[in-house]
């Protein structure tokens, strides 16, 4: 047994049990953070991603020992955000979902891409969201959503 | 089941704890947590004790010594080390290319090397450069290159009260490097086969050779003796010797699964890489 402590969407959190946990679980049943999604459990499909000290990770495959006093962002807590806000309405403009499993995930690429590049091109677009697997839309109309975002969010990153 | 698990606040701390219990590291956990995952909702269950090392701010950072030599901490993430232009080029390089930046996000450089998967992508381009592993434990720190460190596929000499602290890497020295990783798609693949060479030629004459093939047997492939058909050629000769080196250098790789596409695909590399040589273009990257 271990007490973590973190921030979670803006607020300091308390996790106790075992360290070994994956954040993922952590989120989902402890906080009942359900927007992020388990796609392969391997850190390979994206679909797990959040937000740890700013930098997009994938929280199927980190242990929430190794988080404690660290900053997680999930969908959300990016949501209620003027630049989340911005990602949301710009996705649904775009018709960048169908499904929408790997759209939590897709939205948080997204937004640690803006973070650091809040003018990126389309090949930026798709290396930072070359993580994040979706298998209906063919990816184009996430991309152009994402593209939308940063045009229409000029000021917000 | 149970797990047992330490979260260390310092080096020394960890150093203790490994000591008195062989608790295994879990750097960024990308090859750990993976391999004993048990499914969506159930914790991992580890059949060793673990600590976690994550945060260990003292084996984290990049410097660079007097005489070039750039140290990497073993908690060093690929990201980091891929944006680092003070790390040799093909370290970086490399360190770009592993998974999706989720992975580099997460992923250290001890880690890749502690895992010793022969699919690994840093040890290659680190063996190539005779980089060194720094070891310490609580009562002495040791230092040996690479590829003395990893034996075969996940074997290493890692002492049971030892941790990989850092990576030392001499300054590189060539006229013409060459660096290719082959996998099944652009992002998050894992190496089918890679392949870094280096040369350097002083008036005419290749003084240095050096190859390192990964991914194409049980730990990343390098032969002093075979590297050593070059050395001390004239470069304008080059072009006659490259079919005999090429087959010694099959000789070097052994490759289980697909023999045939692994054994084609060097020998392409090679050829590649060493016929331009030959044409003595200015120094640098051969792409």
């Amino acid at each position: 047994m271990s007490k973590i402590k973190f921030t979670l969407n803006g607020k300091v959190v308390f996790y106790e049990g075992d360290p070994l946990r994956r954040l993922v679980d952590v989120l989902r049943e402890g906080f009942q953070l359900t927007g992020t999604k388990e796609g392969c459990g391997e850190g390979e499909c994206g679909a797990c991603s959040v937000l740890k000290n700013g930098k997009l990770v994938t929280s199927c495959i980190i242990p929430v020992g190794a988080i404690d006093g660290d900053d997680i962002v999930t969908i959300e807590g990016l949501r209620e955000t003027p630049q989340g806000q911005c990602l949301v309405e710009s996705f649904a403009e775009g018709g960048a979902v169908q499904c929408g499993f790997c759209i939590p995930g897709m939205v948080m690429a997204a937004q640690a891409l803006l973070l650091v590049n809040p003018h990126p091109t389309e090949e930026d677009v798709r290396v930072a969201i070359s993580g994040n697997i979706c298998r209906c839309t063919g990816y184009d109309l996430i991309v152009e959503s994402i593209l939308l975002a940063s045009r229409k969010g000029e000021g917000l990153w | 089941m149970v797990n047992t698990c330490y979260i260390p606040k310092t080096l020394e701390e960890a150093l203790k704890i490994r000591k008195e219990t062989g608790a295994v590291p879990l750097a960024g956990g990308t090859d750990l947590m993976v391999a004993y995952k048990r499914g969506v909702g159930i914790t991992p269950v580890f059949p060793f004790p673990v600590m976690i090392i994550t945060q260990l701010d003292e084996l984290k950072g990049i410097k660079v010594e007097e005489d070039g030599t750039v140290v990497i901490g073993a908690l060093t993430t690929s990201v980091e080390i891929a944006k680092d232009e003070r790390v040799p080029y093909f370290v970086r390089l490399a360190a770009s290319k592993m998974g999706a930046v989720s992975l580099r996000n997460t992923a250290t450089i001890g880690g890749n090397i502690g895992n010793s998967s022969p699919k690994g992508d840093l040890p290659q381009p680190l063996i190539l450069l005779d980089a060194t592993v720094v070891l310490q434990s609580l009562d002495n720190t040791r230092e040996m290159k690479v590829d003395d460190f990893i034996i075969k596929a996940k074997k290493n000499q890692l002492a049971e009260d030892e941790i990989i602290v850092a990576v030392r890497i001499p300054k590189p020295d060539y006229t013409y490097g060459y660096y290719r990783k082959i996998g099944t798609r652009r992002a998050n693949a894992i190496s089918k086969l890679t392949l870094s060479s280096i040369m350097k030629v002083e008036n005419g004459v290749i003084t240095d050779f050096r190859a390192s093939s990964g991914a194409a047997g049980p730990k990343v492939a390098r032969s002093r003796e075979v590297e050593k058909m070059l050395i001390g050629k004239p470069i304008f000769e080059l072009s006659s010797f490259i079919e005999e080196f090429v087959e010694a250098w099959d000789g070097v790789i052994s490759p289980h699964a697909m023999p045939e596409f692994r054994r084609a695909t060097t020998k392409n590399m090679l050829r590649h890489f060493l016929s331009v040589c030959a044409d003595q273009p200015e120094p640098g990257i051969i792409e």
